[in-house]
């Protein structure tokens, strides 16, 4: 595990002490050779987990989350260059050590086996994300959104170290590993009810569940642009991440307990998505998009059978990446017309063509289109969901229905249409831009050939 | 589109002062054309054409200095190099490479050897008459229940 924390930890001084010329270089080029090394972490056994050390191990559900993590810092790094071209030096080398923070803390939580450890660095990760918010936002909304941001998440979490530090009483250990093992069926009783509700409502704020997400579309419309892409990427799966590693305690009340959360996730679902349909601006229909697809994978976790784990890890890293180059995509707007309202912008298919592509790859996957593995991951949740209750398929049908309407409407009027008249002298897309856009679209598209590794622990 | 983008850089290098083409230049697929323009050396009083409607003014275009710009960096020569380390080290290295090391990892989570053990044991079993599966997990007669505490 060292192999991937030191190398990140030496980001930092590599940064600072980097010339004023290279530090964009040097720092987009160690943490792709850092994303290089994340793929070891594929050596998976079938029947037990990567086993680094008393503190660190990696399973097939954390792996991807992982490799997703380390993937995704040269791309915020590339995608925050141009906005941060006019900044003075000093804190353009901060926002960067905000970001090897950031991914520091999340390889950490994510590879955690002592849950107090993992809770810590839960936590953590909201400080560097709060500073990036609150710091380099463009709009005054940024405070509030910060503020949002932060107390939702908190307030949400501090039941589970109180959960957290009662398990470790009254089992012995918080040792993931060892849990597994010792783990007694727990009895239904009014302490339990709670005890559920306090192990389960921080990864639910963290989701977003439809109910607590109010903190989400503030939170990635006013962040920058690598802190959206992270949020939206990474921090959102530490909740689904979470959840599925906290279930294994709270059996078998999970049962009967699930009910009011599945039912306000498949509610939320078709809301989110109704609400997609009616934005005005283009970085909030993403984020409700994300609060969505992120809906269906609280439902997946929630029913607890093999087959919605696996579609809810695939859902998970397919909208990591989508979800991630979609806000590239809206960023890139964003720096040429300072607006992000959707129909200011509109027309841009004659202008920028292969933007254009770009854009329709990403909104193709958003909406789940064959044979992307956004697909796999929707079909499994609805495969089971159905087998769960055969009424969801309604409501799952209708959700991919309504997104499938957004992810074209987003489409249609940013791209196609006559452009209006005081966009036709745009800059036209640069290297950087593309280059982010492909290496966004081609693991996606990579992962559709062989998407066993994403599957999870339950493949 | 060659003829647009070409067009409107000749604009924009055209109400700036600076050197255009100095050919004559016909598109053999459109009716794009690029000509000398009048105007080259010759900087207008007041320039009739604002690439910006409202412009920003910390707005910086990059390819107005560097037209060859990657969009990375001011300095052109740091931008090639920032260009070349991306598409090096992201696309050559890590894609090419991280995707063959995926493609022959072997036998992802042991899922082949179950396949072929399933297979020999349901052979061995076949042979022997053995039934294929048995409902208990353990041997039964090896499990030591306490006694019963009334």
């Amino acid at each position: 595990m060292l192999k991937y924390i030191i190398p990140t930890m030496m980001l930092m001084p590599l940064t600072w002490l980097s010339k004023n010329s290279m530090i964009w270089i040097n720092t987009t080029l160690h943490s792709l050779l850092i994303s290089l090394t994340s793929l070891l972490l594929l050596n998976q056994f079938g029947d037990n987990s990567l086993n680094f050390s008393l503190t660190f191990f990696s399973d097939s559900l954390s792996t991807p989350l992982l490799i997703l993590t380390m993937w995704l810092l040269p791309l915020m790094l590339m995608a925050s260059q141009h906005h941060l071209s006019k900044e003075n030096l000093a804190r353009k080398k901060l926002f960067i050590s905000m970001l090897i923070l950031l991914q520091l803390f999340l390889i950490m939580t994510f590879t955690a086996t002592e849950l107090i450890f993992f809770y810590i660095m839960f936590e953590a990760t909201l400080v560097p994300t709060l500073i990036i918010i609150t710091r380099w936002g463009n709009q005054t909304e940024r405070l509030n959104a910060g503020l949002y941001f932060l107390f939702y998440t908190l307030a949400g979490s501090l039941p589970l170290l109180v959960a957290l530090i009662y398990i470790q009483n009254t089992m012995g250990s918080l040792n993931f590993l060892i849990l597994q093992y010792w783990v007694q069926p727990m009895p239904n009783s009014w302490s339990n009810t709670f005890m559920w509700l306090a192990c389960m409502m921080a990864f639910m704020v963290k989701m977003p569940l439809y109910g607590l997400h109010l903190w989400l579309p503030k939170a990635h419309v006013e962040a920058p642009i690598a802190g959206s892409m992270v949020l939206a990427a990474i921090l959102l799966k530490l909740g689904g991440y979470g959840m599925m590693r906290i279930t294994l305690l709270l059996n078998p009340i999970t049962n009967f307990m699930a009910y009011p959360f599945i039912m306000l996730s498949l509610w939320g679902m078709i809301m989110t998505s109704s609400i997609c349909l009616r934005q005005t601006d283009l970085k909030s229909l993403i984020a409700y998009s994300s609060v969505s697809h992120m809906a269906l994978v609280i439902v997946a976790i929630l029913i607890q059978t093999p087959w919605s784990y696996m579609g809810a890890t695939a859902l998970m890293i397919a909208h990591g990446l989508t979800s991630s180059m979609l806000f590239c995509l809206a960023n890139s707007n964003y720096e040429r017309v300072h607006s992000r309202t959707m129909i200011l912008a509109r027309g841009l298919q004659t202008l920028l063509p292969l933007m254009a592509a770009w854009w329709l790859l990403a909104s193709l996957t958003n909406l789940a289109l064959p044979p992307s593995i956004n697909l796999i991951g929707e079909l499994f949740v609805v495969m089971s969901t159905f087998s769960w209750s055969n009424i969801t398929i309604i409501l799952m049908g209708l959700n991919m229905v309504i997104t499938a309407l957004y992810s074209l409407y987003m489409l249609i009027t940013t791209q196609r249409g006559k452009h209006t008249h005081h966009i036709n002298n745009i800059l036209p897309s640069f290297t950087r831009e593309n280059a982010l856009m492909s290496l966004h679209m081609l693991p996606l598209l990579l992962l559709s050939l062989n998407p066993k590794i994403i599957l999870g622990p339950l493949y | 589109m060659l003829g647009l983008c070409g067009r409107r850089l000749l604009a924009v290098a055209a109400t700036r002062g600076l050197p255009a083409a100095s050919v004559r230049w016909e598109s053999s697929s459109s009716r794009a054309v690029i000509a000398p323009s009048t105007l080259a050396g010759k900087r207008p009083s007041e320039p009739t054409l604002r690439w910006q409607e409202d412009p920003e003014p910390e707005d910086e275009n990059l390819y107005e200095k560097n037209p060859d710009s990657h969009g990375y960096d001011k300095d052109p020569a740091v931008d090639v190099w920032n260009m070349r380390v991306v598409f090096f080290f992201g696309f050559s290295i890590v894609l090419v490479l991280g995707s063959t090391f995926v493609a022959y990892l072997p036998d992802y989570r042991m899922q082949e050897w179950a396949r072929r053990e399933a297979e020999r044991l349901v052979k061995y079993r076949e042979a022997h008459g053995l039934p294929l599966m048995e409902s208990n997990c353990f041997d039964p007669s090896k499990i030591q229940l306490p006694e019963d505490e009334d």
